[in-house]
């Protein structure tokens, strides 16, 4: 097999880059660049924030809290806009509602 | 923490040798499925990133590789960092090591799940299987009476 330059255009990699686009314009609401949200949420260096912007990544359930209250959200539905986006099947048992 | 942060270099692009380097270094694990491929980003400085992709269906980003000035960052899709330094050669080194650690993560969480699977079969479904014949054990000497 090649390597080949990828189109992830499956449900869940499309869900992941609108949680990145929904954190994107949270953080520009807040007034913040990526280093500065980097310095707040305590990480070495800013790479990890693009990469869950970009929605390569996710917001790992550790550090929701911090991301939430760095970006002047409140944290539970904070959590629950990102649990709609990562586990959209998770959060319709939950709710049982679709995002 | 203070974040670390670099000038901008001219070429932020990634150069031919760097993705050669990046691509050898994944032939093992596209060989093996565990990188279907790769996307191409930037921070919002500009300075480039590579992210090394998974399988469908969740296409989840195994590592992910920035160069920010002239030092190479490499991190896991949790943010995790895994590896830093300049050196071109030492990051394919870890990038190809980092993608079998992977692949063995993987598969000690498949036995994990495979034996919690057999524990829950074993607890739950054979006494229910075993209950039908212990019933007949019990009947049927009493139909051999009768027969």
């Amino acid at each position: 097999m090649g390597m080949h330059s990828t189109k992830t255009a499956s449900r869940a990699a499309q869900s992941r880059k609108e949680a990145g686009t929904w954190l994107k314009a949270l953080r520009a609401r807040a007034g913040l660049s990526q280093v500065e949200l980097a310095e707040r949420l305590g990480l070495k260096y800013y790479t990890f924030i693009s990469q869950v912007e970009n929605g390569f990544g996710r917001v790992p359930t550790d550090t929701m809290e911090a991301w939430s209250r760095a970006l002047g959200e409140e944290p539970s539905s904070f959590a629950r806009t990102l649990l709609s986006h990562y586990e959209p099947e998770m959060y319709r048992l939950l709710f049982g509602v679709e995002k | 923490m203070t974040v670390l942060q670099f000038p901008p270099c001219d070429g932020t692009r990634w150069q031919r040798a760097e993705m050669n380097a990046l691509i050898a270094a994944c032939g093992e694990s596209l060989d093996k499925g565990t990188v279907t491929g790769w996307e191409i980003g930037e921070t919002e400085r500009g300075e480039p990133q590579l992210y090394l992709v998974g399988p469908a269906p969740d296409y989840e980003c195994v590592l992910c590789v920035s160069r920010l000035g002239r030092l190479y960052v490499l991190e896991d899709g949790s943010g995790r960092i895994l590896f830093e330094h300049d050196a071109l050669g030492r990051l394919g080194e870890q990038v190809r090591g980092a993608l079998r650690h992977k692949k063995a993560a993987i598969v000690a969480r498949a036995t994990v799940l495979w034996l919690a699977i057999k524990e829950t079969f074993e607890e739950r479904i054979e006494p229910m299987l075993a209950e039908p014949v212990e019933v007949l054990s019990q009947v049927a000497p009493q139909l051999v009476a009768l027969v």
